[in-house]
């Protein structure tokens, strides 16, 4: 056994860079494989000078991969943790691969959990709030926070990865994700009623009040239809031509009248 | 040239939202302005935002389940209301936004199907083909593979969203220049699509007591404004 080589700092930095590539080709058979191998290329010719070792190790990271791709980024630092103990020979070629078999699908959970189910919509959602209400002023500052969280947390969980290798998961569950994400999600409904009033509100200016109490209906109605199975896309085509129709019965009563 | 930079624009949307980086840029509220922008006109991109990403929220990539394309959608939506109202001469309304919806939406899912079917056939010929490179020792092609499944969201989007949006500035103004009468009751049908869209947003966000959550700030948000109004001069 050798004194494990290290990755250079600059490498490390492509291989972050690269790992926004994770699902440039995700495919139904090795999901984000190619995206992984893709991304830790550069850390395995910085550890195997030699290139049947490099092609191997290239190999053994072609296989099937599939994890949240904020997530991933600590999985892709990991790996590159192990992979510095198999070129020092203090660990054999199986240790990447049983790392990432056993953390992809604990962390994709965390991640859709957190990012894609509570963060990503809250943020969505307050969006949408404050481009109705000041514009896109408000749109940008909303998605600079979102940004600003996101990448810090994508690039603090790749180092968490390459620095503690197995111990990254006490890192991700001090985190808490899944706490933040039910607030997250309850903040992210009640922007939700939020966007609604406003958009009553406007209904009424726009067209009265009958038209604020249409644009309520279709508030509460929509919901409930949506919880009850009712598909998206048919749902706005009722929507809006029951909006126009009940606008045309409103005016023929009122020129009957 | 309009449509070439709404190609373009739709065609980077759909890279970002799922094959580069997924930092929002490819989201309604993001891409509509910037459309909107691109085309001329912001203000009018801005007016759809809001109602798309919310009536989109749920648009994830959960495990291997395919999404609606909301980028697409939002792109030939956006594109289509900005060049529909600049035919009309008055700029997007909210009856020129609805009618948009109604035309180029269906795009989305249709853009969701293009997707299963890449991601099935095209990207598995492309693993298939890194796998023999590697086979073969070439090691740098069976690395580069994987940027190659960058060109065909692109350049579906970059077709598609343009023709959704040549189809909605093409029938809109004719519509509404042979109806001009609808454009009251088209007005308020955007209003009631724009509610029904924060429903779709409140739902989406499977919160435990979303319900409660959503109504309870409607009812919130309608009291704070009768009381404002109440309080007004």
């Amino acid at each position: 056994m050798t004194e494990a080589p290290r990755v250079p700092a600059l490498t490390l930095a492509r291989v972050f860079w690269r790992c926004l590539f994770l699902q440039a080709a995700w495919n139904r058979r090795g999901m984000q494989n190619l995206g992984f191998a893709y991304a830790i290329a550069p850390a395995l010719r910085a550890l195997y000078a030699d290139p049947a070792r490099r092609e191997e190790a290239l190999r053994r990271h072609l296989g099937f991969f599939n994890c949240h791709p904020y997530m991933a980024a600590a999985i892709v630092g990991g790996a590159i943790h192990h992979e510095e103990q198999v070129a020092a020979g203090a660990e054999p070629g199986q240790g990447p691969l049983a790392y990432k078999q056993t953390l992809q699908g604990p962390l994709a959970a965390v991640g859709d959990g957190f990012f894609w189910t509570a963060l990503r919509p809250f943020f969505g959602a307050l969006a949408a709030v404050g481009g109705l209400v000041y514009g896109i002023p408000a749109i940008v500052a909303a998605l600079a926070v979102y940004n600003g969280i996101h990448l810090a947390l994508r690039i603090g969980l790749f180092r968490a990865g390459y620095r503690r290798g197995d111990a990254l998961v006490s890192t991700v569950a001090r985190l808490a994700l899944p706490v933040a994400a039910d607030r997250l999600r309850a903040a992210g409904a009640v922007l939700c009623g939020l966007a609604a009033s406003i958009l009553v509100v406007r209904a009424g200016a726009a067209g009265g009040p009958p038209a604020s109490i249409l644009a309520g209906l279709a508030a509460a109605l929509g919901y409930l239809a949506l919880s009850r199975g009712a598909r998206l896309l048919p749902a706005a085509y009722v929507a809006a031509l029951a909006g126009v129709a009940a606008a045309l019965l409103l005016g023929h009563l009122h020129g009957s009248g | 040239m309009a449509y070439l930079v709404l190609g373009l624009i739709a065609g980077l949307a759909a890279v970002e939202r799922k094959g580069f980086l997924q930092a929002m840029l490819s989201r309604p509220i993001a891409l509509a302005p910037v459309a909107g922008w691109a085309l001329g006109d912001a203000a009018g991109g801005l007016l759809v935002a809001p109602p798309l990403e919310l009536f989109w929220l749920g648009a994830v990539n959960l495990g291997a389940a395919v999404p609606a394309h909301e980028a697409l959608g939002t792109a030939a939506i956006a594109g289509g209301a900005v060049l529909a109202g600049r035919a009309l001469g008055t700029g997007v309304t909210p009856e020129i936004a609805i009618l948009a919806v109604l035309v180029a939406a269906p795009l989305a899912v249709l853009g969701r199907r293009l997707d299963r079917a890449m991601e099935g056939g095209l990207n598995e010929r492309i693993a298939c083909h890194a796998e023999q490179a590697l086979a073969e020792h070439r090691i740098r092609e069976a690395i580069r593979c994987n940027l190659y499944g960058l060109a065909a969201p692109f350049a579906l989007a970059a077709v598609l969203a343009p023709v959704g949006a040549a189809l909605a500035a093409s029938l809109i103004p004719r519509f509404l220049q042979a109806m001009p009468a609808a454009a009251a009751p088209l007005r308020l049908g955007f209003f009631a699509f724009a509610a029904l869209a924060c429903a779709s947003g409140a739902k989406a966000l499977r919160a435990r007591a979303a319900p409660l959550f959503f109504f309870a700030a409607l009812a919130v948000g309608l009291a704070a404004r009768l009381a404002l109004r109440g309080s007004g001069p």
